[in-house]
């Protein structure tokens, strides 16, 4: 294949940014042009539910590079352009707008979106994705407030985190018996909703939420859940999880677009990176979608490699963090699923390790205990390794 | 384009490895492992990930002025 000479990123999330700033690095000449739907330059994300919310950094301060660095690195950003069409043929996307936007070689990284609950929006009601869904949601946050956050994944639990920290009291509302139970298990759950407790954030677990009702002034006043109690709330959180941006996007199934390990999808010249990309991973040998901000940044650089004709795979083990209630939380290795969990410490300063049915462990997480996180990705690297020495036997 | 400082408490890495792996042009972990910075300074951003992503938040990064292109 010869050398592109434009290439289109769409999306100008963390994968987008570092796919475009590798090419600048590893010498491509060629033109480098950012669609994003977001009117604002690559910002970090994660902090938009700690720091960011809890007033700590403003919105300058997240911004994953100086505001001359674009400029500087000759890389074009088209801010507030969502690209909605893609001519594969042509190798023209088309913008929101209707402007035409070229490419030789195109590489798609959306990002996600946040769920919704049908009917559930207008005043008082929120999600929280964007620097603009973070303003609108701080805009609710004072002292003696009440937020319901439906929700207790990532998102949910590090605004409640945010938002008790700020005064306010926060109910939170999941259909799962403890919080993060999909993701870390019931054991680690249980000890999180203890913790939880501790700190005075009201519990409603283990029942659905039945509806949202208003005040006269359309702004939410009570939630009523399954079981038929109610949760008074001023203002709403809805954190059911996050589905990633494929609609329209060229080789999207099935809620993801598949690449092998440099991002290439079975489209030529298209590439895909970060939250939207099934990415082989040499070190698991499977496909994995994750939407972790490690995985974006290395996802980003490798299509860069890619198309600089390097091949460069992002094989690290997957892993990200949260921090929330005093607590920093660090997972490594990925489980969809496990047999035991193995828990050794004490509340508010434990290792937990998800255990296959043969006792190896595919993924750790730490809390409060970073010191141990080296070792335990060293184990699971192994182990990792070994698992995939056996299945190929 | 910008250049960066690196600075790593090597007294606080835990070796994870994050780091080189966002940056190995920058960050090796070493056989003691305890990360080391190859270089520096640089004119590679991917740095200012690498001290993001340090779960012991080991590695300072501080923008040290800005070179002029050639």
């Amino acid at each position: 294949m010869t050398r592109p000479r434009r290439v289109l990123i769409v999306g100008a999330g963390l994968a987008g940014a570092r796919c475009a700033e590798t090419l600048r690095a590893g010498g491509f000449d060629g033109e480098v042009v950012i669609a994003g739907a977001e009117p604002v330059p690559p910002y970090e994300r994660p902090a938009l539910s700690k720091e960011h919310l809890a007033g700590d950094r403003d919105a300058e301060a997240l911004e994953l590079r100086p505001r001359s660095f674009w400029d500087d690195a000759g890389i074009e950003l088209l801010l507030g352009s969502r690209v909605v069409g893609f001519d594969l043929g042509a190798r023209t996307g088309t913008t929101e707008r209707g402007a035409q936007l070229r490419w030789d070689a195109l590489v798609l990284a959306t990002g996600s979106a946040p769920r919704r609950l049908p009917g559930w929006d207008g005043p008082g009601v929120h999600v929280l994705r964007t620097l603009a869904d973070a303003a609108e949601l701080g805009r609710e946050l004072r002292p003696g407030s009440r937020l319901a956050v439906v929700g207790a994944g990532f998102v949910g639990t590090e605004v409640a985190s945010t938002a008790h920290s700020l005064g306010a009291e926060v109910t939170l509302v999941d259909l799962a018996a403890v919080p993060l139970e999909r993701i870390l298990g019931a054991e680690v759950g249980a000890a999180l909703a203890s913790r939880y407790r501790d700190e005075g954030v009201h519990l409603r677990l283990g029942a659905g939420v039945e509806r949202l009702e208003r005040g006269a002034d359309g702004r939410p006043s009570r939630l009523v859940l399954a079981d038929g109690s109610e949760v008074p709330a001023d203002a709403v959180l809805v954190a059911v999880g996050v589905s990633p941006e494929v609609d329209g996007l060229p080789g999207a199934r099935d809620g993801s677009i598949a690449t092998d390990a440099c991002g290439r999808t079975e489209v030529p010249g298209v590439y895909a990176a970060g939250d939207v990309a099934g990415t082989w991973h040499p070190l698991l040998g499977r496909r994995l979608r994750v939407e972790h901000w490690t995985s974006a940044a290395g996802q980003g650089a490798a299509v860069a490699h890619a198309l600089l004709g390097e091949e460069k795979p992002f094989a690290a083990l997957p892993y990200f963090w949260s921090d929330q209630f005093g607590l920093r939380l660090q997972y490594v290795g990925h489980a969809e699923s496990w047999s035991t969990v193995e828990l050794a410490g004490e509340p508010g300063s434990f290792v937990a390790r998800y255990l296959d049915a043969r006792g190896e462990p595919e993924a750790a997480l730490s809390v409060n205990r970073p010191g141990e996180v080296g070792r335990l990705r060293t184990e699971l690297a192994a182990a990792a390794e070994h698992r995939a020495r056996r299945l190929a036997a | 384009m910008s250049t960066y400082r690196i600075t790593i408490d090597r007294s606080v890495c835990s070796g994870f490895g994050s780091c080189a792996d966002l940056a190995p042009q920058a960050f090796a972990v070493g056989a003691d492992g305890i990360a080391t910075a190859l270089v520096v300074e640089t004119d590679d951003p991917a740095v200012l990930d690498a001290a993001a992503s340090c779960p012991m938040a080991a590695i300072t990064v501080e923008e040290v002025g800005k070179q002029e292109a050639a």
